[in-house]
């Protein structure tokens, strides 16, 4: 943005400034007119001034000119020497006048392209909430809390037995943030037992940082205003690299007389002379190249740095721009970037020997890079502390004491910054629907989002574990993926989309499009119990072969998944059993025209199409779209747009939008009821009654497994009260896996969950569904301890008003009511 | 505010002569029935504070982080619910009423004003007949001896 505009600009002022010397000229020696130069002789003699010296003009013009000049020497006089020294001085006001406005513009208008950068959801704590002590040290680990008794400063804490001093960092937030602050909490049992944080029951941890948006270019850093730059580090700067900082005017002769003296010893380039006003100009405008022309465009870019600028600004802007290594195609600028880069920290947190690194790097980034040389990088470091003692910035003692630690570096890839490609590649896709691009990589935005480390730590160990042991090797090509949605708020709180969560690339999660199979039967369910005159759970539906003839000429004949027919069972066992034919038959009856417009009314935005093998799942769907099928049913009926970012604040941390959960009522209470009920007897008695290894005996879960056609996807979606979860598994190149939803994607989900605090589903009916003992033959009320009753919820208008006589039957209020309603609707 | 004028006066008036189970509440329904002792609480009165001083983004921020602590209040959907009419987005507030009927204890004035809200927000929407039903769900709620 603006570098045409301000070359133009400053072309303009060149002119101005050309004209207005001309016009002083003309005043002074008004027998002289600056445009009798002929033009030719004008673009010669820009050849002379250093600042136009880009040997652009040809040299075989110059014998030319030298007749000329011979031609006319009659008339060389003063005059003409003053009419040349008078052009020589206007253009080199204007080339001055250039690489002024060149030096403004980019110091004034935009200093820093700032990416987005995104950030996990704040660790809320308080009294009561799920959480282990080993998930709590986990979290302050990944967010480097350093370990101090005291726990003295922002980022520090200790740890006695079950008892945990934290001091936190703060961070702004939409509702205004939080302060550093001390806070004490004691964990047992798995959850919060106590926690005092200055009065309030309730803190939060900073949200912990997970990316950073680069649409463009790969240039990256953390802004740190001065003040906030830890003095010792200017010190040890100033006393490494350019000791007569405050008083030189931008370039130091007696630097530059040092440095030639230095290399005349060694005999080489040991030492560059620059002082830390050309380094800056160097990395803002210059190329890195050491050419002469450079050296010499740099000296006066830096006096007039020097002139428009204070000494703080541009120590400032030095800390902030300066180039400290590689990170794959990412630059890291700045001292801020450069600290969460080596230490995964804020600078302000760095001990003085992480300082030092720091500025041991500037030397040399590649060649001092601490992880890659690490015994150059020590002695480097080690030369810095000593140079800062000689200037007096550091004590003896320290020196004794910091050159014997080592390095510290955190390993690279352990970060949690770059560590959940998928998800930040769903950010960035929601993000792009908002911002343009340029905003996203320069105007440092604060993008608050809803990933929940912990689950996302859980999705990625349970995936990577149930693949490791089913296909060690590799050999059989499995992968997977795995979206965690909180489905009340539609918070996707986790995303995997490979077995090597860490590895970017192909995003299963959002783009495998595969057949749901079976993942789509909850839907003719739900169309069945929508009719409740025609269908309870309890209705009996036939498992038994069915024919289709398809307009193409085609039969469509579903078998069974064990090839058998069961015969005639409760719609509720259809599902718990995962019956193809009877679903076939239900779906059929139904109506093709319903179940599909269930399906959409669920979240399916695709085209369903009327064929009766959408009933068993033809339909294919990304595991992120059936994560948007099923968060209605997980909720009873509320669709909720699935969100991950919450808040976006500007780089300030002022907030400038928010992305406001939502509820939409697409299906009624009484049919949402009864779908979730019948998908927790998928799990209590069906084919996800393996999952009950990983889960709580009494926890009230519900799902369903899929599987495709030839085993090539094994499905499993299923939700709590609190977390709903998709889980993918097959093969890219959509090969026979050889897995079942049960056997590939049941086990992943069921370890997940198993990791994650859950709440039960409600067993509370909503009004209009009461509690049933029916008759096995699906159409007459029964009792409890007769024969086969089973006890069902039920619609009103679904029970029946025959009873088979057995036992007493109980009729509520409610249930009279509805018997009287079923009279009349 | 007519909606809760017309509460107001069918509240006096039944309150006289409701008959209801032994179980029902007679005492009005409070953030506290649900919240109390809860952190949800502490960020319910920010939320109602910072909607006060015109702050909409810091309620809205405020009333989802409590709602993560106490996922099955009513209230707290009922506040979600008003700040959306107050914000002018009658489609979530009737999502977020609804929601907040599902979870509602046996209060009938609380339920009654509920069915007010999503009447109020199915107007805004132009549906017209969707006010009348829920404007009869909230007569209902506050009728003697009526399941709720």
């Amino acid at each position: 943005m603006g570098s045409r505009a301000a070359v133009a600009k400053s072309t303009r002022r060149l002119f101005e400034l050309a004209e207005h010397i001309g016009r002083r000229a003309l005043i002074k020696y008004p027998h002289f007119s600056l445009y009798s130069v002929p033009m030719a002789k004008k673009t010669n003699n820009t050849r002379k001034t250093p600042a136009r010296s880009r040997g652009q003009t040809p040299r075989k013009k110059a014998p030319a000119r030298k007749k000329k000049a011979a031609k006319s020497r009659r008339w060389f006089s003063w005059a003409f020497v003053a009419k040349v020294s008078l052009v020589l001085l206007v253009i080199g006001a204007a080339g001055l006048a250039y690489l002024d406005a060149m030096v403004r513009q980019r110091f004034d208008a935009h200093a820093w392209q700032l990416p987005a950068r995104v950030y996990a959801r704040p660790v809320e704590l308080y009294e009561g909430r799920v959480l282990s002590r080993d998930d709590m040290l986990k979290l302050l680990d990944l967010m480097r809390y350093r370990k101090d008794s005291r726990a003295s400063t922002p980022g520090s804490f200790s740890a006695q037995g079950n008892s945990l001093l934290i001091h936190t960092r703060g961070f702004r937030d939409s509702d205004g943030g939080e302060q550093p602050k001390r806070i004490r909490l004691s964990l047992s049992g798995g959850q919060i037992r106590s926690l005092q944080a200055g009065g309030e029951g309730l803190a939060r941890l900073e949200p912990l940082q997970i990316g950073s948006i680069h649409p463009q270019h790969a240039e990256d850093r953390v802004l740190v205003p001065l003040e906030e730059v830890p003095p010792l580090l200017v010190e040890m700067l100033v006393a490494t690299e350019d000791q007569s900082f405050y008083d030189h005017h931008g370039i130091s002769l007696r630097g530059l007389a040092r440095a030639m003296l230095a290399n005349l010893k060694a005999g080489r380039l040991v030492q560059g002379g620059s002082t830390l006003t050309q380094q800056l100009v160097k990395n803002f405008w210059l190329s890195s190249d050491r050419t002469l022309s450079r050296k010499l465009l740099e000296m006066p870019m830096a006096l007039l740095l020097e002139l428009h600028y204070s000494k703080q600004q541009i120590l400032e802007a030095y800390l902030n721009e300066v180039y400290l290594g590689q990170d794959g195609a990412r630059a890291i600028h700045g001292m801020g970037l450069g600290a969460q880069f080596l230490f995964g920290r804020p600078l302000q947190e760095l001990e003085p020997h992480q300082l030092a690194t720091l500025v041991a790097l500037l030397k040399g980034p590649s060649w001092y890079d601490p992880r890659r040389r690490p015994e150059r990088a020590m002695e480097r470091r080690n030369t810095v502390l000593r140079v800062a003692v000689e200037q007096g910035a550091l004590s003896q003692a320290d020196y004794d004491k910091y050159s014997a630690r080592p390095l510290e570096v955190v390993p690279r890839g352990a970060s949690a910054l770059y560590a959940f490609p998928a998800f930040i590649d769903l950010v960035r896709r929601q993000l792009a629907r908002d911002y343009p691009p340029e905003v996203l990589s320069d105007e440092g935005l604060n993008i608050h989002s809803t990933l929940d480390v912990l689950a996302q730590l859980a999705a990625e160990g349970a995936l990577k574990e149930h693949l490791d042991n089913r296909d060690p090797q590799q050999d059989k090509k499995l992968n997977g993926a795995v979206v965690v949605v909180a489905p009340a708020q539609g918070d996707v709180l986790a995303l995997v989309s490979n077995r090597n969560s860490r590895e970017a690339g192909f995003n299963r999660a959002l783009d495998a499009q595969r057949p749901m199979g079976s993942l789509a039967k909850p839907a003719v369910i739900l169309a069945a119990v929508q009719q409740p005159k025609q269908w309870s759970l309890a209705t009996l539906v036939e498992d038994g072969p069915i024919q289709v003839a398809m307009p193409n000429g085609d039969l469509w004949d579903p078998q069974n998944f064990d090839k058998q027919s069961r015969g005639a069972m409760p719609m509720v066992d259809v599902l718990a059993q995962s019956r193809n034919q009877a679903t076939a038959r239900l779906g059929l009856d139904v109506g093709l025209d319903k179940v599909a417009g269930t399906m959409e009314t669920l979240g399916v935005t695709r085209n369903v199409p009327r064929y009766p093998s959408i009933l068993l799942g033809s339909l294919a769907l990304t595991p992120f779209e059936v994560a948007m099928m099923y968060q209605p049913l997980a909720t009873g009926g509320f669709s909720t747009r699935l969100r991950s970012i919450t808040d976006v604040l500007d780089k300030d941390g002022e907030p400038l939008a928010r992305y406001p959960v939502s509820a939409d009522e697409v299906i009624g209470a009484g049919p949402a009821f009864l779908t979730q009920w019948a998908m927790q007897q998928v799990v209590e008695t069906g084919t996800a009654r393996s999952a009950r290894a990983y889960l709580p005996e009494d926890l009230k879960v519900a799902g369903k497994t899929g599987t495709s056609d030839d085993f090539r996807d094994a499905w499993f979606a299923g939700f709590s009260a609190n977390h709903l979860a998709v889980v993918w598994v097959g093969r890219d190149d959509n090969g026979n896996a050889g897995i079942t939803g049960s056997s590939g994607a049941l086990p992943v989900w069921a370890r997940l969950m198993g990791k994650l605090p859950q709440r039960s589903l409600s067993q509370n009916p909503p009004a209009g569904v009461e509690w049933v003992w029916m008759n096995p033959n699906g159409t007459q009320v029964s009792a409890e301890g007769c024969g086969e009753a089973r006890r069902y919820p039920m619609l009103e208008a679904s029970i029946p008003r025959d009873a088979d006589g057995c036992g007493t039957v109980k009729q509520t209020g409610k249930g009279i009511k509805g018997w009287f309603k079923g009279l009349f609707d | 505010m007519q909606m809760w004028m017309r509460l107001l006066v069918i509240g006096v008036l039944l309150s006289g002569c409701a008959v209801r189970g032994p179980d029902m509440p007679t005492e009005p329904m409070t953030a506290g029935v649900e919240l109390d002792g809860s952190p949800a609480l502490s960020l319910l009165h920010k939320a109602e504070a910072a909607r006060q001083q015109g702050e909409t983004s810091a309620a809205e921020r405020y009333l989802e982080r409590a709602l993560n602590i106490a996922p099955d209040s009513s209230w707290l959907y009922k506040s979600l619910a008003d700040l959306r009419l107050f914000e002018g987005d009658a489609r979530s507030a009737e999502g977020f009423a609804l929601k907040a009927l599902r979870l509602a204890p046996d209060y009938p004035q609380y339920r009654a004003e509920l069915w007010e809200m999503v009447a109020t927000a199915r107007e805004r929407q132009g549906d017209k007949a969707g006010a009348d039903d829920a404007r009869a769900r909230a007569a209902d709620a506050l009728a003697p001896g009526q399941p709720v």
